[in-house]
C-alpha cells in the first residue's frame, strides 16, 4: 500500500484496514470470473476486466466501486427479465455481489437472459452509433458496450443481413436477365453461402482480435498509478462480438440498394459503406488499440477484413450472373441441345456460382 | 393427529373420487376444473369422438387465426397439429424438383422449408423468452405455426394463378396476394404474442416475427 495519509483521506469506508483481506463477498478474483473470458454477465464486463487489476490501488478501487454501485442502482431498476441473479445485486456491494450472485448454470435460461438485457432504444442507439463515425463517446467500448454487451443486436443483424443479401442477389439476377427471355428461377444456395460467410466473419474475426489484443499488450509501467487501469484494458470477447455484429448493420440497406444494376453506383456504395463502418470500428476500438504493441497492423487488418468482406459480397452475389446469362443466351436458341445436355445447362444456368466466378 | 385423520377422511368420502371406472358416457363434475383438462371420462368413448374433438379444436384455432378477435383459446389449449399440417403442405408445394428438366425451378427442398419453419419458430420463441417474455415455449410455437394460415392461403392462390401463362399483371397479382398474406399473418401473431412482452421491448420481440413471416412469404412469392 502507498502512503497512508493521502489515501486515508480518500477512503470513505470504515473497514479500510482490512482492505487486503476483504471478505469473500468482494471476491473479484474468484476463479469463475477470472477465467471467464467471454462469459460475463450484466456486471460481468466490469468483473472481467477487473480480474486483471491489482486490488491494492485505492484510488482506482474507489472509482471502480462507486461507479459499479451507481450502475447497479440504475441497472437494478432496469432489469426486469434478467432472472434472480441480477435482481440480487444490491447497491451495497457493487461488483462483489456481481461475482457472488451471478453463479447461474449455463443450462438455465436466466443465464442467457443476461445477454439480452437491452431495450428498444438501446438497440437503435447502438445501430446508429455503428453507422456514424465519432458519434459514440471515446469510452463507448468500455463503459457502454463493455458493461452491457448484448447478443440480440449481433444475432438478428447477421440473420437479416444473410437474408437481405440472398433476396437481393436473387432479385439482381432476375433483373439482369429479364430482357434475355431467360426463365428465371430462385437460387436457394445463395442463402447457405451468405450464411457461412457472414457467420464466420462475425464470430471468428472477433475471436482472433480478442486473442491478439490479449497477448500483445504493451508492458505497463507500474509507477504511473492512474494510467495502469486503462493501459492494461483489453476488451472482452463478448464486447468484440457485439461491436462487430453491430458494424454489419450498415450493409443491410446497402445490399438492398445493390439491386440497382449500375456498376459505378454499386462500387461507390461498397466504398462508402466500408469506409464508414471501418472508421467507426477503428474509432470505437481505439482505447484497446492504444494498449497493443501491434496497433498499426491491427488497424490495417481490421480495415482490410472489412473491405474484403464488402467487396466479396458485391462480386460474389451481384456480379457473376452475367456469365450465366451469356451461357443461357447460347442455350436457349437451341432447345434440342438443351434437352440432350440438361444437367450441364442446369448447372451452368442454375448458378453454380464458383465456376462462373472463377471464369471472371 | 386427529385433525389429520379428519382431513384424510374428508378426501376419501368426496364424491368426485369415488365410483366405478366403467361409467359410460359423459359425466360432469362440479369440483375444480382445470384449463385444458377434459371434464369427463374419455376412457370409454369411441375413437371417432376423440378424433372429432381434436379436429374441432384445431378447426377453432384456424378460425381464430383468420379472425383474430379472441386471444385466449390459442394460447390456453395449444397444440401442434395445425402447424404440422400447414408446414407439410407448404413444403410439399414449395419444393423445387431437381429433375433433368432445365425449365424447372431450383427452389428450396422439402427439408429446407421444413427446417426454416420449425427452427425459425423455435428461434423466434427463444428470442422472445430471452427478452423476458412470459409465454411458454410451445404456446409461442403453436401461435406462430397457426399464423402461417394466411400465408398458406396465399400460396394456394398463387399456385392457381401460376396455372396460366405468366404476364406482368399476373405477377403483380401474386405479389399483392403474398403481401396481404404476410401482413395478415404478422398482424395475427402480433395480437396473440404482443401482450407477453414488456412494453419497452415489444418492438425487439416483434421484429423477428416479422422477419420470419417475411422470409416465408418470400419463398411463396418466388415460387414459380
Amino acid at each position: 500500500m502507498e502512503t497512508p495519509t493521502a489515501d486515508d483521506l480518500l477512503q470513505f469506508r470504515d473497514y479500510s484496514a482490512t482492505n487486503s483481506g476483504t471478505p469473500a463477498q468482494i471476491n473479484v478474483n474468484s476463479p469463475t470470473h477470472a477465467t471467464g473470458g467471454g462469459a460475463g454477465g450484466a456486471g460481468g464486463g466490469g468483473v472481467n476486466y477487473n480480474g486483471q487489476r491489482q486490488r491494492g490501488d485505492p484510488l482506482s478501487d474507489l472509482i471502480y466501486d462507486m461507479s459499479n454501485s451507481a450502475q447497479n442502482i440504475i441497472g437494478g431498476g432496469g432489469n426486469d427479465g434478467s432472472g434472480g441473479a441480477n435482481a440480487s445485486l444490491g447497491s451495497a456491494d457493487g461488483g462483489g455481489t456481481a461475482g457472488g450472485g451471478a453463479r447461474l448454470s449455463f443450462l438455465t435460461i436466466e443465464y442467457y437472459q443476461q445477454f439480452f438485457n437491452v431495450d428498444t432504444y438501446m438497440v437503435l442507439e447502438r445501430i446508429v452509433n455503428s453507422m456514424i463515425p465519432k458519434r459514440a463517446a471515446t469510452n463507448y467500448l468500455r463503459m457502454n458496450i463493455g458493461e452491457n454487451p448484448d447478443l440480440y443486436g449481433p444475432f438478428w443483424i447477421t440473420i437479416t443481413l444473410i437474408f437481405s443479401i440472398a433476396i437481393s442477389g436473387n432479385l439482381a439476377s432476375y433483373l439482369q436477365q429479364a430482357d434475355d427471355s431467360y426463365h428465371w428461377h430462385y437460387n436457394f444456395h445463395l442463402v447457405s453461402y451468405a450464411a457461412s460467410c457472414i457467420f464466420l466473419y462475425a464470430n471468428i474475426l472477433p475471436a482472433i482480435l480478442w486473442a491478439l489484443f490479449k497477448y500483445s499488450l504493451k508492458p505497463v509501467d507500474a509507477t504511473d498509478a492512474v494510467e495502469t487501469d486503462s493501459a492494461s484494458y483489453t476488451p472482452s470477447l463478448l464486447s468484440l462480438m457485439c461491436i462487430y455484429g453491430y458494424s454489419l448493420a450498415i450493409y443491410i440497406p446497402v445490399s438492398i440498394l445493390w439491386v440497382i444494376n449500375i456498376s459505378l453506383l454499386q462500387w461507390l456504395l461498397v466504398i462508402t459503406a466500408a469506409l464508414l463502418s471501418g472508421t467507426v470500428l477503428i474509432a470505437v476500438l481505439t482505447p484497446a488499440l492504444r494498449n497493443s504493441q501491434y496497433s498499426l497492423f491491427l488497424i490495417i487488418g481490421i480495415l482490410g477484413a472489412h473491405i474484403i468482406l464488402a467487396a466479396g459480397f458485391l462480386l460474389y452475389f451481384f456480379h457473376s450472373p452475367p456469365e450465366a446469362a451469356a451461357l443461357a443466351a447460347k442455350t436457349t436458341p437451341a432447345p434440342l441441345i438443351k434437352n440432350i445436355l440438361p444437367k450441364l445447362s442446369t448447372q451452368a444456368v442454375a448458378g453454380d456460382l464458383p465456376p462462373a466466378n472463377l471464369t471472371n | 393427529m386427529d385433525s389429520r385423520l379428519d382431513m384424510f377422511e374428508d378426501v376419501n368420502t368426496s364424491p368426485s373420487l369415488e365410483g366405478d371406472m366403467s361409467i359410460p358416457g359423459k359425466r360432469t363434475t362440479t369440483t375444480t376444473a382445470q384449463h385444458g383438462v377434459p371434464e369427463y371420462n374419455t376412457l370409454d368413448e369411441p375413437i371417432r369422438e376423440t378424433v372429432l374433438r381434436d379436429m374441432r379444436a384445431v378447426g377453432i384455432k384456424f378460425y381464430h387465426v383468420l379472425y383474430p378477435k379472441e386471444k385466449s383459446s390459442l394460447l390456453r389449449d395449444w397444440d401442434l397439429w395445425g402447424p404440422l399440417v400447414l408446414c407439410t403442405f407448404m413444403a410439399t408445394i414449395l419444393q423445387g424438383s431437381s429433375s433433368a428438366d432445365s425449365m424447372s425451378d431450383n427452389g428450396p427442398e422439402f427439408a429446407q422449408v421444413f427446417v426454416i419453419v420449425w427452427i425459425g419458430a423455435a428461434i423466434v420463441t427463444l428470442n422472445s423468452k430471452l427478452l423476458g417474455g412470459n409465454i411458454s415455449f410451445f404456446q409461442s410455437v403453436c401461435v406462430l405455426g397457426y399464423c402461417l394460415t394466411p400465408v398458406a392461403l396465399a400460396l394456394i392462390i398463387c399456385r392457381v394463378i401460376l396455372l396460366s401463362t405468366q404476364t406482368h399483371f399476373l405477377f403483380f397479382l401474386r405479389f399483392v396476394t403474398t403481401t396481404i398474406g404476410f401482413v395478415w399473418a404478422t398482424y395475427a401473431s402480433f395480437i396473440f404474442l404482443g401482450q407477453s412482452q414488456p412494453p419497452h421491448r415489444k418492438p425487439l420481440a416483434v421484429y423477428p416475427i416479422f422477419l420470419f413471416f417475411f422470409i416465408i412469404s418470400w419463398l411463396v412469392l418466388s415460387h414459380n
